[in-house]
């Protein structure tokens, strides 16, 4: 195998929202500087958002939110573990952002007078914006990238960064196409790899059915771990509502400022607010477990005119295949309730609290390195967090690198990871990827899927560190097989990490994200605080506990609790879990 | 009876250190193209999957699903410029 080297300023480490944004934004910067956006897919389509989206989630716009409004509500939603800081300065350089997304000509719903037409989803405030033809974001956003001038590097997958003590020097990974070893040296590495998206494995046992684009496969965590750097909340699983066995969002924030509902078998509402949140998945999670499940998003009762609406948006933005899924077993949105389940469990800062602890300048914990979008943590900071974010890291890496010395990196780390990466190569006719893939992410959902408990996290513990063992047994037979072995690394990465911050916190919080059977109360006296891990010096996962950064908007006890008891005609606490 | 336990223990070393063996076995995939649409030397298709399930089938010199890893997004068929590609959703969550 060749050995390509590149060097640059600043390189990006994957080229969906986030991605873009900062490579954007660093090239900006440096005019005659250079910006290498590195991508395991191609650009036109990457991350999670590869064929658009119906909308921004939590747009903060003046007239109809304000940002104390925003940060009290994500606060709320979050049991109070957030850094407010970083949640504050998405809520008051989003709205700029929305503006930059409306000149380069992403259309927005906008009201007859010309004002963005914002809708109310959430429990307390109203945030999303919708974007009925978003189908065209990932190509405007592709278009932008091309013009300015930003080196992009399709299909090459980062597999560890590059070191110089304890700063991040560049990247290390592999052509998935001609299987060249790639070495870009960087005077700083901004992470923007998405989710942890195949983690659990999804209900209908197919692999990549996965509610996020099975390419972020948890690469950024496992790349941010193996780096020193620190991460946070990773027991605040992502957790989501989707349509059975499609696995797509059921979409109420599309469908329900149009009059959508989920509702259970008797076709009775149960929740009060459609917004995700764990305690939101809490109150579907004991319904769909009941005599009254499973549970339905009801659309039957809607004018025709408004169901077309609602397809024309569905059927077009995000997950366009769901019509011919629905389609396909002869069902439609004007007779058939849409039966939603809950698949697998994945990480994920841009629905839930679970990613790389980053500030509000989207630094990590260690020098050179920088990360946006779904894999930072700023919780539930959506497609617009990962635009915003993207921009903001982009400015702190600009502000780095002015001072910085470049670093050729430590000869022996480019070595052995070459090493590592080829591995599999010389074992043609080892376990096949898939195999391998199949086991953990079903010992994933056997021990880690909520309800958790300390026994089951434990037997789940084991299986993963016998799972690390059984990486040596991997082969592969071309580049295509070896970036599919290597995430199976980082997928396994992020099981034992989920096992341990799960282990870690002995208490319950955020709803279902981490409910814990044997300790079923929120304990604020000993738990009000974030879990942190990283990789400790003797190469063995560190856990331990950092305080919450005081407020920048303060909220009372009662306002800590808003979004407890989120049932409809009966406190949450009355009825034991699966009742 | 000893003689047999005897046996199963060896046996159970043996699995443990012996090699691999491989079988192969068809699956049904979510990506149909028509080979009268499709053009040769074009690679839109295997260009815009974002996780690389397409290639160019050696032989026909025309693209197909190579590998069962679709997420059935519809980036391929929306980009194809021939209308080659049809997209269906994968068996098991049909």
């Amino acid at each position: 195998m060749q050995e390509s080297i590149l060097e640059a300023d600043i390189v990006v480490v994957g080229g969906g929202s986030a991605g873009s944004t900062a490579a954007i934004r660093a090239q900006q910067g440096l005019p005659k500087g250079r910006v290498i956006l590195l991508e395991k897919a191609h650009i036109k389509r990457s991350g999670a958002i590869a064929i658009g989206m119906d909308g921004l989630n939590n747009a903060i716009i003046p007239g109809h939110a304000t940002p104390e409004q925003y940060v009290k509500e994500i606060t709320m939603a979050n049991d109070g573990i957030v850094n407010q800081r970083a949640i504050w300065q998405y809520a008051v350089n989003s709205y700029s952002m929305i503006e930059e997304l409306d000149r380069w000509g992403v259309k927005f719903q906008k009201t007859e007078t010309g004002d963005f037409d914002v809708k109310k989803v959430h429990h307390r405030g109203s945030y999303v914006l919708p974007m009925p033809e978003g189908y065209d974001l990932k190509k405007i956003l592709t278009r932008v990238l091309k013009r300015s001038g930003v080196n992009i590097v399709n299909r090459v997958m980062a597999t560890r960064l590059l070191l110089d003590g304890e700063r991040v020097v560049g990247v290390l990974g592999f052509d998935t196409r001609d299987g060249n070893f790639v070495v870009i040296r960087a005077k700083a590495v901004i992470l923007c790899c998405g989710a942890s998206g195949r983690l659990g494995l999804p209900a209908s046992g197919y692999l990549y059915g996965t509610y996020e684009n099975p390419a972020n496969a948890g690469d950024g965590y496992s790349l941010a771990y193996q780096a020193g750097a620190e991460l946070t909340g990773i027991e605040c699983f992502q957790i989501n509502p989707l349509i059975k066995d499609y696995n797509g969002p059921a979409c109420a924030y599309v469908t329900g400022p149009l009059g959508g509902h989920t509702v259970n078998a008797r076709g009775h509402r149960f929740i009060e607010s459609d917004y995700w949140s764990g305690h939101m998945m809490l109150e579907f999670y004991r319904e769909l477990h009941s005599e009254r499940g499973p549970v339905f998003l009801k659309l039957d009762h809607l004018a025709p005119e408004t169901i077309t609406e609602i397809e024309r948006v569905l059927h077009r933005t995000e997950r366009p295949s769901r019509g011919r899924f629905h389609q396909g077993r002869g069902n439609q949105y004007a007779d058939d309730w849409v039966e939603m389940h809950i698949s697998e469990i994945g990480l994920c800062s841009g629905h839930s609290g679970s990613g790389v602890w980053v500030n509000e300048r989207a630094e990590t914990s260690v020098p050179g390195l920088y990360s946006a979008g779904d894999m930072a943590c700023v919780p539930h900071n959506y497609l617009l967090g990962a635009l915003t974010y993207g921009k903001l890291a982009a400015e702190s890496a600009l502000e780095f690198v002015r001072d910085a010395p470049p670093s050729e990196g430590e000869r022996e780390q480019i070595d052995a990871e070459r090493q590592r990466v080829f591995a599999p190569l010389s074992r043609p006719a080892g376990i096949p990827h898939h195999q391998y893939e199949y086991k953990l992410r079903r010992l994933v959902n056997d021990y880690l899927q909520p309800p958790k408990s300390e026994n089951r996290l434990r037997a789940g513990l084991a299986h993963f560190t016998r799972a690390s063992e059984e990486l040596e047994q991997l082969g592969a037979e071309s580049p295509h097989e070896l970036m599919r072995v290597m995430e199976t690394h980082m997928i396994r990465d992020c099981a034992e990490m989920a096992a341990r911050a799960s282990l870690f916190r002995r208490e319950s919080r955020w709803g279902l994200y981490h409910y814990r059977q044997d300790m079923p109360e929120m304990d604020n006296e000993n738990w009000f605080c974030h879990v942190n891990l990283r990789r400790g010096a003797n190469g063995e996962m560190e856990l331990f506990k950092r305080a919450v950064a005081p407020y920048v908007v303060p909220l009372d006890e009662s306002e800590l609790r808003g979004y407890h008891g989120l049932r409809i005609g009966r406190p949450a606490a009355a009825e034991a879990l699966g009742a | 009876m000893s003689e047999l336990l005897d046996r199963e223990s060896l046996k159970a070393e043996a699995a443990k250190r012996v090699g691999n063996a491989q079988a192969v076995r068809r699956f049904d995939v979510p990506v149909v193209v028509d080979e009268q649409k499709c053009i040769k030397g074009c690679r839109i298709c295997i260009d815009s999957c974002p996780v690389d399930c397409l290639a160019v089938n050696p032989a026909t010199g025309k693209s197909h699903m190579a590998f069962d890893e679709c997420w059935y997004c519809l980036a391929c068929e929306i980009d194809c410029p021939k209308d080659a590609i049809t997209v269906k959703i994968p068996f098991l969550l049909r």
